[in-house]
């Protein structure tokens, strides 16, 4: 942000301000602060015209309102199917129960492969589920693995890679088009010089 | 689950007063411009058959139907998700005879099987003006100046209007920039995301300058020139700056020339209605083609605007309200609402001008303020 010219108040920076809504250098841009998944909504509504936002929220929400026209390149992960080491495969269990934050993708990529899956939607702690017998899969964010081998699990399939996604509102994008097409430009530029770099 | 009383199905409402008041005058104003431009009402029935129904309606909007089986006839009806098809269909039945170009418009409800998380609301308003014949560039240019009209006649100030072409991704597919025919579906994905990265992923980067063609149309139309691949597109961009220049000084004109939101269905062009101080898009309208049975589909030009944002937001016209008080006799009334006043009479001596939300009352044979 800093690159393309956007300067937040030091407030943005203090872990312990409670503040939602920060200015920037640039008195046309103020700045809010919002859980992960509800930027994309945000956005989509018109209530912020542009966010950052991974690109896991913007698949599971889908919403027709919205430009990713940057792949920011940071905060890379993926999401995977994970199951217990030792239970059956898809094709053998005749019912498929996915514990998972992320219904819509999941109800998708299954559908994809004419499995029958129902969607138990958890908010947290999915690792814990096929243990306790709630679920046999669990569909969730992978970055190292590291909480999953330690809750006795094995990543089985990836169904998407993740990155940072600049996301933009489209009527913003055109009742704006003096001002968000550079931005995003300017944002596009930055994210491929450092991919190069 | 008992279903509450006197509650409305999700997405459904009541317009109370003075909104049900400001829905008739915004849409009569609206109205009032497409007959002026020699555009006739037809108004097509709420439901239909839903094969028929289906069977023209265009992409997803297919599905979007409100079902039920009909008594009489044992088949399913629907209820009309959007006028368009239906004007399409009474003119190519019906007023198939009708000399062309067929100027058309209406007014109606249409309504959603399920809401957008984006729209909550399943009854919607649904207005337009439709030219059957003819989608040339002129056809283009007079329908685009006839939504302008409409919505200034509405109260719409700060208009933006987004040009696309929808048939882009599939000429250039063909010859000039040429693509896997597998692979087209997933390359308009991306650009319908604006997905530069995407686009590279797909082995698409051919298309990749298209995403920056966007934006204030003059810029834009000089970039798209600029990646004309072997002239595909020389006519294209000459018809798409005629009819910006008819609309020039009345409404900001900027073009994405791959946005297909909301455009199953089009042709060659596209255009899309923003405007200040609405978060949504006000409507849309370009050309297409309606599938006879009897021959070659025909071509047709036109838009489709829903007021409901318009009609919530719009002012409250200032009405004055007149209360007659009890003995005033009716020769007395007529004559004052001939001149334009709004009467309420007294009933019993309980009634009072102000209770009843009067603004005069009629004293002494004068209007005083209340």
């Amino acid at each position: 942000m800093q690159a393309a010219g956007i300067e937040p108040e030091p407030a943005f920076f203090d872990e312990s301000s409670r503040a939602l809504l920060f200015a920037t250098n640039n008195p046309a841009i103020s700045i809010i602060r919002v859980r992960a998944f509800d930027v994309a909504t945000f956005v989509a509504h018109g209530a912020a015209h542009i966010g950052i936002v991974g690109s896991d929220v913007i698949d599971e929400f889908d919403y027709s309102e919205l430009y990713a026209p940057v792949d920011l390149g940071i905060g890379r992960c993926r999401i995977s199917v994970a199951m217990p080491r030792d239970a059956v495969d898809d094709v053998q269990a005749g019912h498929i129960r996915v514990a998972t934050k992320y219904p819509a993708t999941t109800a998708r990529y299954y559908h994809a492969r004419g499995i029958q899956a129902e969607c138990v939607k958890l908010n947290g702690a999915m690792e814990l589920a096929p243990s306790l017998g709630l679920s046999g899969r669990i569909v969730d964010l992978v970055s190292s693995g590291k909480t999953l081998a330690e809750n006795g699990l094995v990543e089985t399939a990836i169904i998407s890679h993740v990155s940072a996604r600049l996301i933009v509102n489209r009527a913003a994008f055109k009742m704006m088009s003096g001002t968000i097409p550079a931005l995003v430009q300017a944002f596009r530029e930055l994210s491929g010089a450092r991919a190069a770099a | 689950m008992k279903i509450p009383p006197d509650l409305l199905p999700e997405g459904f409402r009541d317009r109370l007063p003075p909104q049900a008041e400001v829905a008739a005058r915004v849409s009569r104003a609206m109205i009032d411009v497409l007959t002026s431009y020699g555009y006739a009402r037809v108004a097509p029935a709420i439901a239909e058959f839903e094969s028929a129904l289906a069977e023209r309606s265009g992409g997803a909007a297919r599905n979007q139907h409100l079902r039920f089986t009909d008594p009489v006839s044992g088949h399913t009806l629907a209820l009309r998700g959007d006028i368009t098809v239906q004007v399409g269909r009474i003119a190519t039945t019906r007023m198939q005879e009708s000399p062309r170009p067929l100027r058309l418009c209406y007014h109606g409800q249409v309504l959603r099987l399920k809401a957008k998380q984006l729209r909550p609301e399943r009854e919607l308003t649904q207005l337009g003006a439709e030219l059957i014949g003819n989608d040339s560039v002129a056809a283009a240019c007079e329908i685009v100046g006839v939504a302008i009209d409409a919505l200034e006649a509405a109260g719409v100030k700060d208009i933006t209007i987004d040009f696309t072409l929808p048939d882009l991704v599939e000429r250039l597919a063909e010859k000039a920039l040429p693509l896997a025919p597998d692979k087209i579906d997933a390359v308009r994905s991306e650009l319908d995301m604006k997905d530069a990265g995407g686009l590279s992923v797909l082995g698409a980067d051919a298309y990749l300058p298209l995403l920056a063609a966007t934006g204030p149309f003059d810029a834009a139309v000089e970039k798209l020139r600029a990646i004309d691949a072997g002239g595909a597109l020389a006519s294209r961009i000459q018809a798409l700056e005629s009819i910006a220049a008819t609309v020039a000084g009345r409404a900001n004109v900027t073009l994405d020339p791959t946005e297909r939101h909301g455009f199953e269905y089009q042709s060659w062009f596209g255009f899309t209605i923003f405007a200040k101080g609405y978060s949504a898009a006000l409507g849309r309208g370009g050309t297409y083609y309606i599938d006879r049975a009897d021959g070659p589909s025909e071509a047709a030009t036109g838009f489709s605007l829903y007021p409901d944002p318009l009609i919530d937001l719009a002012e409250e016209s200032n009405v004055q309200r007149l209360f007659l008080p009890l003995g005033t006799d009716a020769a007395t009334g007529a004559k004052l609402r001939s001149e334009g006043w709004v009467t309420v009479a007294a009933l019993d001596e309980n009634d009072s001008a102000a209770v009843l939300g009067c603004t005069h009352i009629w004293i002494n044979g004068q209007a005083v303020t209340v």
